[in-house]
């Protein structure tokens, strides 16, 4: 007789459970809903960057044959934001525009002609201000407020000093020092923005299908700015094609095409171009560092002073967490004694960033990271040793902002990058214009304090069994490629001991699902993950109850095997649709529900405003090696090869982690070498995919990822952030291996050739010269 | 992706009826394989009423050869061109150029004669029309301005197509079918340096073939071009050189550009170095002389120095590496 054991899912490579659905084109994305007497919504947009605004005169767009509605800044009164503490957006512009792009009006009309002719019609009277594209001008003295209520257009000032700083570099043997500029960036996912919103006149209900990851935050701003009662509203968030943060918050697009599908009595549906995607920005701000680090003649460190100036746009959005995540998140990689941080995130006229992959503290780490291979190199130490002596220490891992550090695998990462790279051989020995370079980084795995503090559980999941024997998992867990919906349902699978063909899944709909926060600050596998497995588990206690009702036995007698329960190795047992069977006789169909919430410890700090921003359960730690060569003539870059070790606690799905992790290379690749948004006079001129350059699938180097498992007390079996901290360690990995091909080190970025071609000629002309 | 608007489309099945279509509507443009064209129709650069497409005619499919020249149908697509084993082994630059073009899925719709009739380029015309509204235009498209060199009274757009440079070097001619009959003319004369109007056709005509000499069958070349990725990109400035060589010195060189000006360039004074020797110092002249002829202008997101710097660089590689061959 074959052994009776429960299926195992975790730490397993699984395919993606909505993959299927993808790869044949089955899958329905926002903009493939077309319903009936759909309408078409195309909006007005600024064409000024900064001016009152006179007059939006509609009237002979709303003449126009074939237009059902047309709407303003008029239409609502009520801004939106993602924070509380900053919500000074409107869907439309009210009493100013303040970058060029910002929608104005929009058309609902029966078809797309029609609505651009009556965009054509609208009559925009403006009288223009001053407009500042750089956090300088904007900063200046005299500069016009763009918000009356932020003065000096400072949207938040942050100041820290923890430890003794100044004492900290009175201490040191060296201190050096650099200035940065890290170009703002988009995410470039592949699916533009879209939304679908259908107003139901007869009873006043509005369902919205939207391109998002925060659904549930979506659903709170329309009905905070169509003034509706959040039972009036179902917002439903379909297949998504990617999201980096571009979608972490509530955008324009979904407020505007609800508010026009109302003012039209009918469905509206908008498609954004990529162009207007661009617009809609929440990309990553452009960052000026200025980074100080003091270190002992072995290479320990003894203090860090830096600050950061981010270009905040127009608009606060993510702004004020942004520029704290890029103080706080300085701890927790390393053991820093001392830290002094000065942050301005400033309000700029160009489009509004946001929470993009590797939120805040992607610029100061790589600013940080580039100037410990600097500093390692003027001491004679070997790169990845200084690393190593300024590593935390266990098993507290205490740090100055309080951080709740239970696992750490950052040691492993840097041994694994090290055996595998050949850098003990290889460095330094790799001929004329190819290098080698490290760095390492970290990510937290989710906020634990949320946005809205309501006091509400972090995740909740809801399952589903019924008369059938089957599963289904009900989360508002938003899958956007990530693999969160296969996540929840392995965590689930794993706790039952059963195969996940038994489960099926719905996600996003807030009418079905359970209310998620959304999917962004890596907080989905640790927190919804751990709501599954909370869910699973009070599953499995009625089935062992019913269990032991039919075989007359006590509960803590059955044996669960997942498709099999028994009292004792030698009876037969009951099969699982058996207890199933046992289960809901008497009761029906059972939908059980696990919640996660996070433990006050993890909350941050309160030694500084705003200490709670990068507090989590967990932190994911990553260490890259990237070999680089240098075309002497061109400049050109190839990226060679990648050595990408990341703790992720525990690869609840390996394939995934991977995948994860691959992705996070070749974005942190593009921002590296050749993504960067440019403006002229405000105007965004590389706002499609020819000009704005993503790497392709030619410039990806092989990867080796290596997945270190640390096990997080805490985590869903362990496990931790995935997506985001390889990103972080690619961009100062890669600058360091350049100064190591050729001699010189790049600071800004993007390196591009053009720009590293000056560098080396400098170089060159100075060498010469000395 | 913005939205493409109302046109009536037609689809000849000759050059003929293409030309008469041509005639009797005003308004109108040829497509071929409308990998550029139909992103500017959307973008509302091009507003025509009437799109006749070329696709389905015949005739201009054909590679051929006779006695004296290989002929090259416009309406063969740059797939086939650069499969062509005819062309890799006598012609291998314009292989190398058609393999360079875009991505492999435009490959499989451009063509030649689409290649070679490119629009010129510009950031600051290959925009959507609020874009362009917003920036109140330029002189290549209803402005009054160029935003590139503002002041100026010439255009600046860069020709950006690839396969120009690497039929130049081989003096190729092109044919062309009007409601006149047929012109065949240097392909070199097909252009001229204005970024707004840098094709010598007359709106109602159309290239019909290219035609390679046998002279110049199986003399060495290459091209390249640099682009910040190895797919998608247009080039930021291209360069193609055929190199015959006789106990290592210059016994004929030709170089051509692209990407650095409003029309495809023959370097100047190249005949200077026949004779020479092949070394350090004639590959550094080369590379000089095409540095100072290429005039890149602030058309791309890339600095026009670099792009200068890089084109004199591109062209010594290619001699050098034709030179050990």
């Amino acid at each position: 007789m074959n052994e009776i054991k429960p299926t195992s899912s975790i730490g397993i490579p699984k395919p993606l459970v909505d993959g299927p659905e993808k790869v044949t084109g089955k899958a329905r994305y926002s903009a493939d809903f077309i319903p009936s007497d759909c309408l078409v919504g195309r909006i007005f947009r600024s064409p000024v960057s900064h001016a009152e605004i006179m007059e939006v005169d509609i009237s002979d767009a709303l003449s126009l044959p074939g237009v059902k509605a047309v709407i303003t800044g008029e239409e609502t009164d009520e801004p939106y934001g993602v924070l509380p503490i900053a919500r000074f957006e409107y869907p439309m512009a009210r009493d100013k525009v303040r970058y060029k792009g910002e929608p104005v009006a929009c058309v609902a009309a029966v078809d797309v002609e029609t609505a651009q002719k009556a965009i054509d019609l609208i009559k925009f009277k403006y009288k223009e201000l001053p407009a500042y594209y750089t956090s300088q001008d904007a900063m200046a003295e005299g500069a016009v407020n763009l918000h009356d209520h932020r003065p000096g257009n400072v949207e938040r000032d942050v100041d820290f000093d923890l430890g003794d700083t100044d004492n900290g570099l009175t201490e040191a043997d060296l201190i050096m020092e650099e200035k940065y500029n890290c170009a703002e960036i988009a995410q470039v996912q592949s699916e533009p923005h879209a939304a679908i919103a259908e107003y139901d006149s007869t009873r006043e209900f509005l369902t919205v299908h939207a391109s998002t990851q925060v659904p549930y935050y979506g659903h709170k701003m329309l009905a905070k700015v169509l003034k509706m009662k959040e039972s009036q509203i179902r917002m439903i968030k379909p297949f998504v094609g990617g999201g980096f943060g571009c979608r972490t918050e509530c955008l324009n697009i979904e407020l505007i095409c609800a508010l026009v599908a109302r003012a039209a009595k009918g469905t509206v549906r908008i498609v954004a171009s990529r162009e207007e995607t661009f617009i809609t920005h929440r990309g990553r701000p452009e960052t000026d560092v200025e980074m100080k680090i003091g270190v002992k003649n072995d290479g320990t460190i003894t203090a860090v002073d830096f600050k950061a100036i981010q270009r905040g746009g127009a608009y606060s959005g993510y702004g004020v967490v942004t520029i704290l995540y890029s103080g706080g998140l300085m701890f927790g990689l390393y053991d820093l004694p001392a830290v002094r941080y000065r942050g301005l995130r400033i309000l700029t006229n160009t489009p509004p960033p946001g929470a993009m992959r590797g939120h805040g503290i992607t610029d100061v780490r790589y600013a940080f990271e580039n100037l410990l291979d600097k500093v390692a190199n003027k001491l004679g130490v070997d790169p990845i040793e200084i690393r190593r002596k300024n590593l935390l220490e266990g098993p507290k891992y205490e740090t100055l902002n309080e951080m709740f550090i239970n696992s750490y695998g950052l040691p492993e990462c840097l041994d694994w990058v090290e055996e595998k790279s050949g850098w003990k051989s290889r460095k330094g020995n790799l001929g004329p214009n190819r290098g080698l370079g490290i760095a390492c980084a970290h990510y937290p795995s989710g906020a634990s304090k949320p946005v809205n503090w309501t006091g509400e559980p972090h995740a909740t999941i809801h399952l589903k069994l019924d008369w059938d024997a089957s599963i289904t998992v009900l989360t508002g867990a938003p899958e956007i490629g990530q693999g969160s919906t296969t996540m929840a349902t392995q965590c689930a699978a794993e706790v039952l001991g059963l195969d996940m063909s038994r489960f099926q899944s719905l996600t996003s709909d807030s009418k079905l699902t359970p209310k998620d926060n959304g999917s962004y600050s890596s907080r989905v596998t640790y927190m919804v993950g751990n709501a599954s497995i909370d869910a699973a588990k009070n599953l499995k206690n009625i089935l062992i109850e019913a269990a032991a009702r039919k075989l007359e036995v006590k509960p803590e007698d059955i044996e669960c095997l997942g498709e099999v329960y028994r009292a004792g190795s030698q009876d037969e047992g009951l099969s699982f649709p058996e207890v199933v069977q046992a289960a809901l006789e008497g009761t029906g169909t059972i939908t059980v529900k696990g919640n996660f919430d996070t433990l006050p410890e993890s909350w941050g700090t309160k030694k500084y405003r705003g200490g709670a921003i990068s507090g989590s359960m967990a932190y994911a730690y990553a260490a890259q090696v990237v070999e680089v060569s240098v075309d002497p003539d061109t400049a050109e870059i190839t990226v060679e090869k990648v050595w990408a070790a990341q703790d992720v606690g525990k690869a609840l799905n390996p394939l995934a982690v991977e995948g994860q992790i691959e992705g996070s290379v070749w974005m942190g690749m593009g921002q590296a070498i050749s993504e960067g948004t440019k403006y002229v006079n405000g105007l965004g001129i590389t706002n499609n995919m020819l000009d704005y350059r993503v790497p392709t699938i030619i410039e990806s180097p092989p990867i080796d990822v290596g997945i270190i498992e640390s096990v997080d007390p805490h985590g869903p079996f362990g496990a931790k952030e995935a997506g985001e901290t390889s990103l972080v360690a690619f961009i100062p990995a890669l600058t360091n291996a350049i100064a190591d091909a050729v001699g010189v080190r790049p600071l800004d970025l993007p390196v591009t050739s053009d720009h590293l071609l000056e560098l080396m000629e400098n170089y060159k002309t100075r060498e010469a010269a000395e | 992706m913005e939205y493409m608007p109302n046109f009536k489309l037609h689809r000849p099945k000759s050059k003929d009826e293409a030309a008469q279509i041509k005639n009797e509507s005003s308004d109108s443009l040829f497509v071929a394989g409308g990998t550029d064209m139909i992103v500017n129709v959307r973008r509302g650069i091009e507003q025509p009423h009437h799109l006749i497409d070329l696709s389905d005619i015949a005739e201009v499919k054909e590679i051929s050869q006779d006695k004296s020249e290989l002929v090259i149908g416009s309406g063969v697509t740059l797939n086939s061109l650069a499969n062509s084993e005819k062309i890799k082994s006598d012609y291998p630059a314009i292989a190398d150029a058609a393999l360079s073009i875009a991505g492999s899925t435009h490959q499989q719709y451009g063509t030649v004669g689409g290649n070679l009739c490119l629009d010129t380029r510009c950031l600051f015309y290959n925009q959507s029309e609020w874009w362009r509204q917003s920036n109140d235009y330029c002189m290549k498209e209803r402005g009054e301005i160029c935003h590139v060199a503002p002041g100026g009274k010439r255009c600046f757009a860069a020709f950006s197509g690839d396969l120009a440079p690497a039929m130049l070097v081989y003096n190729a001619e092109v044919k062309i079918h009007g409601p006149n009959g047929v012109r065949q003319l240097a392909l070199q004369d097909l252009y001229r340096n204005d970024g707004m109007n840098h094709l010598t056709l007359e709106s109602n005509e159309l290239i019909a073939s290219i035609h390679l000499s046998n002279n110049l069958a199986g003399s060495p070349s290459k091209y390249e071009k640099a682009r910040i990725r190895g797919s998608i990109d247009f080039p930021l400035a291209g360069a193609a050189v055929r190199l015959e060589k006789e106990n290592n010195k210059i016994k004929d060189i030709t170089v051509a550009l692209t990407g650095v000006n409003p029309f495809p360039q023959i370097i100047k004074n190249t005949e200077a170095m026949i004779g020479m020797d092949i070394n350090e110092k004639t590959l550094d002249l080369l590379r000089e002389n095409v540095r100072k002829q290429a005039k890149p202008m602030k058309t791309t997101t890339v600095a026009p120095w670099y792009r200068r710097r890089v084109v004199g660089a591109i062209a010594k590689r290619l001699m050098h590496e034709l030179s050990v061959e």
